[in-house]
């Protein structure tokens, strides 16, 4: 063999060994925390199909646990209302951070501090959001007692207590948290729209709404699916919010999937019954992911043979 | 030197081996874990007045309390068991004994219990619900009634009213009353699941005892769907008419001060709340206690019983532990302590509550549990879990907070919605 190759050789092992800390630095945690998550959602796979209570048992019951968690009022009225809750949620969090995006997009003085305020939301737990909401929304000493104070005391807001209206105070709640998320990722987005393509609709003579109409927003569309597809997975997996805002009530009228989960295994003591929740709840995040996934796909496919 | 520093050794050595031994004949030191939800207040301070005297005894007491409702600290325990490493004791009560000691292995207390002679003294009906099997593998602590009316005496005062409501009918009057005299809310209420509940057993026992019963505690097709029940709900929607509606998900006791101020008149409440009540710092006159109503003029006794479960270990220290604690526990002068300061009565009845230490409360508590179980009216509460299995109680609880919520619901529809969530959950 000749000198090079074999100097080529150790060389090629030498970097190899040189970069053994950033392959153990990237894999090692990434395997564990893959195999980790991978586990447990097999392992509440399996429990979903035992006759499991208090602690998991083996056995087999086949679809049992299933079909009588969606006969429950319970899985019903949390499956309700997550659809009320998603669709409300994610299109006014959408909207109020796009509003708020070409608002701010405007080179208006002091943004730093703007969108600042409008991020800071985001900082706080959820638990906190709640609790806070609670007291804000309570007619007996919240907004409406307010309202009612400084004389118009035919004023109702009483959402929190009504058991129709409930889920929309949750959806307040969210919406005041995280559309300044919606806003930070449209904002990055607005800037990043090519400057010679408002150049050219300038000289064309579009005025500023038909230039947002047409140019500007069409080309936000990929951030908006981003937007949707986070704020979406959000809102399945919501369960601080809830417990600390209405604790599920008034009565059951608030239920989300994920407090139906926590409920039954935890509370109830039925482990199987909670774990078939927790199942459905996986199959509702594959259908919102699922798509996304093979959107962005043929998307990357798309630009590569463009 | 060499020949004294070895004999010293062997000496040593010697005295090292002979100690454990000789420690062992006198008894180890008895040393005990316990986990129990009692993590403030009243509970708090009673739970560690009892750990007190475990250290007087001699015994190591390691308590971790798990704050929230029980469901949580079961979530411990049951972490704790499928580890292997159950705590020596953990509070745990009613039905859920029998279901827990099925997981894990329990101490069987049949000699202790024999030997302080405790079976003579307690309820039957308690008593079943502690030795599943036939064997005390667990003791009742205190006894509480989740059916206790409270009166605020300065809503009384407004109402003109001085005498206390036997029957439902009363009650009701005396709502209207104090709603006349310018109550705001004639009831005081939370809003959580078991306050709910509450407002339910305690109407359908009052009512009828027999109909609780067969169909709450033997879940009867035909008397859950009977009459009695559909009463019951009725009464309900009264009370919650009765309740501030902005009370949302918030804790009954938010409400006690505007209670005591009679702004408030009303609580259908455990027992305890007179253990928070006094350390909210109110006093014993700012209000009455009495039994809950009921319509046959007897008292009615919802029970509601705290216990200590045991769990096997083969720990030396800890197995003296639990016979320490076990002792303790059934030792009336430990229970009088332990009542005293959370307002609950003893499980012991030949306790003498005509001491300075115990309320009017309590004594017409202890009463009407004499009396209640003589005319075999104490049944056991639903809410609080003493009734049913905790996945049967959440289903049948669903059912009575949507009812107390909505008030489009009427009587008929939640009786079927009743009986369908027990279908359901069987």
């Amino acid at each position: 063999m000749p000198a090079a190759a074999r100097n080529g050789q150790r060389r090629l092992a030498l970097d190899q060994l040189r970069r053994l800390p950033e392959f153990l630095i990237i894999w090692v945690p990434l395997l564990l925390s893959a195999g980790h998550l991978i586990a447990f959602a097999l392992w509440t796979i399996w429990v979903s199909f035992t006759p499991s209570t208090l602690v998991p048992v083996s056995g087999w019951v086949g679809l049992r646990n299933y079909t009588a968690m969606m006969a429950t009022r319970n899985w019903q009225i949390a499956f309700d209302n997550l659809l009320l809750f998603g669709c409300g949620f994610v299109l006014l969090s959408v909207l109020t951070g796009l509003g708020l995006a070409i608002l701010l997009d405007q080179r208006i003085r002091g943004e730093n501090v703007l969108r600042s305020i409008f991020l800071y939301p985001l900082a706080v737990s959820f638990v906190v959001t709640g609790t806070v909401w609670s007291w804000l929304l309570n007619p007996g000493i919240g907004i409406q007692k307010l309202v009612n104070g400084l004389g118009w005391t035919s004023f109702r807001f009483d959402w929190l207590i009504d058991r129709e209206m409930a889920i929309w105070t949750i959806v307040i709640a969210a919406v005041w948290q995280s559309s300044g998320f919606a806003m930070a990722l449209f904002l990055a987005g607005l800037r990043s729209v090519d400057a010679d393509l408002i150049k050219a609709a300038q000289i064309d003579g579009a005025g500023p709404v038909r230039m947002y109409r047409r140019v500007i927003l069409p080309a936000l569309w990929p951030i908006t699916v981003t937007v949707v597809v986070i704020q979406l997975q959000f809102a399945i997996t919501t369960f601080d919010l809830v417990r600390a805002l209405t604790g599920g009530g008034p009565g059951i009228a608030t239920q989300l999937p994920a407090l139906v989960v926590y409920d039954f295994m935890f509370q109830r003591g039925l482990l199987a019954r909670g774990a078939a929740a927790a199942v459905l709840m996986l199959l509702i995040l594959l259908a919102v992911l699922l798509p996304y996934a093979a959107w962005r796909y043929l998307q990357r496919r798309q630009s590569a043979h463009a | 030197m060499n020949k004294i520093s070895r004999r010293a050794m062997l000496a040593g050595t010697a005295g090292l081996m002979t100690a454990p031994r000789l420690s062992s004949a006198q008894g180890v030191k008895p040393r005990l874990t316990v986990i129990s939800q009692w993590s403030a207040g009243s509970d708090g301070a009673a739970i560690t007045a009892l750990g007190k005297k475990f250290e007087e005894k001699g015994g190591t007491w390691q308590h971790s309390p798990v704050p929230g409702f029980t469901t949580e600290m079961m979530n411990k325990l049951r972490a704790q068991i499928m580890a292997g490493d159950p705590p020596a004791c953990s509070q745990l009560k009613g039905p859920e004994i029998a279901a827990w000691s099925k997981i894990a292995a329990t101490v069987n207390l049949d000699a202790l219990v024999a030997a302080a002679g405790y079976e003579k003294v307690v309820a039957p009906d308690l008593a079943r619900l502690h030795k599943p099997g036939g064997k005390w593998i667990s003791l009742p602590l205190q006894i509480y009634s989740t059916n206790m009316l409270f009166l605020s005496k300065r809503a009384m005062d407004k109402a003109k009213a001085d005498r206390i409501p036997v029957t439902w009918a009363e009650f009701n009057a005396l709502a209207e009353k104090m709603k006349a005299g310018g109550v705001t809310y004639p009831i005081a209420n939370g809003g959580t699941r078991p306050d709910d509940g509450q407002k339910f057993e305690a109407a359908l026992a009052g009512i009828s005892p027999a109909a609780y019963r067969a169909g709450i505690m033997a879940l009867d097709e035909k008397a859950l769907k009977g009459p009695e029940v559909k009463a019951a709900f009725a009464q309900v929607r009264s009370i919650a008419d009765w309740m501030d509606p902005n009370t949302a998900a918030q804790h009954y006791s938010i409400n006690l001060p505007r209670f005591v101020a009679g702004d408030m008149g009303m609580m259908i409440q455990g027992g305890w709340a007179q253990g928070v009540l006094l350390n909210a710092g109110f006093k014993l006159d700012d209000f009455i206690i009495a039994p809950g109503p009921s319509d046959n003029g007897k008292p009615v006794f919802l029970l509601n019983a705290d216990a200590f479960i045991f769990w096997q270990r083969k720990e030396p220290d800890l197995q003296a532990g639990q016979t320490l604690m076990a002792e303790l526990v059934m030792d009336p002068v430990i229970q009088t302590m332990y009542s005293q300061i959370t307002g609950s009565i003893p499980v012991r009845t030949d306790v003498d509550l005509s001491g300075a230490g115990w309320s009017d409360g309590q004594r017409r508590t202890a009463a009407a549990l004499k009396e209640a179980v003589a005319a075999n009216q104490a049944v056991l509460s639903l809410a609080h879990n003493m009734a049913q299995e905790n996945g049967m109680t959440a289903a049948m609880i669903d059912v009575f907070t949507e009812y107390v919520k909505n008030k489009a619901i009427t009587p008929d529809q939640a009786v079927a919605r009743l009986s369908n969530a027990v279908e359901g959950a069987r």
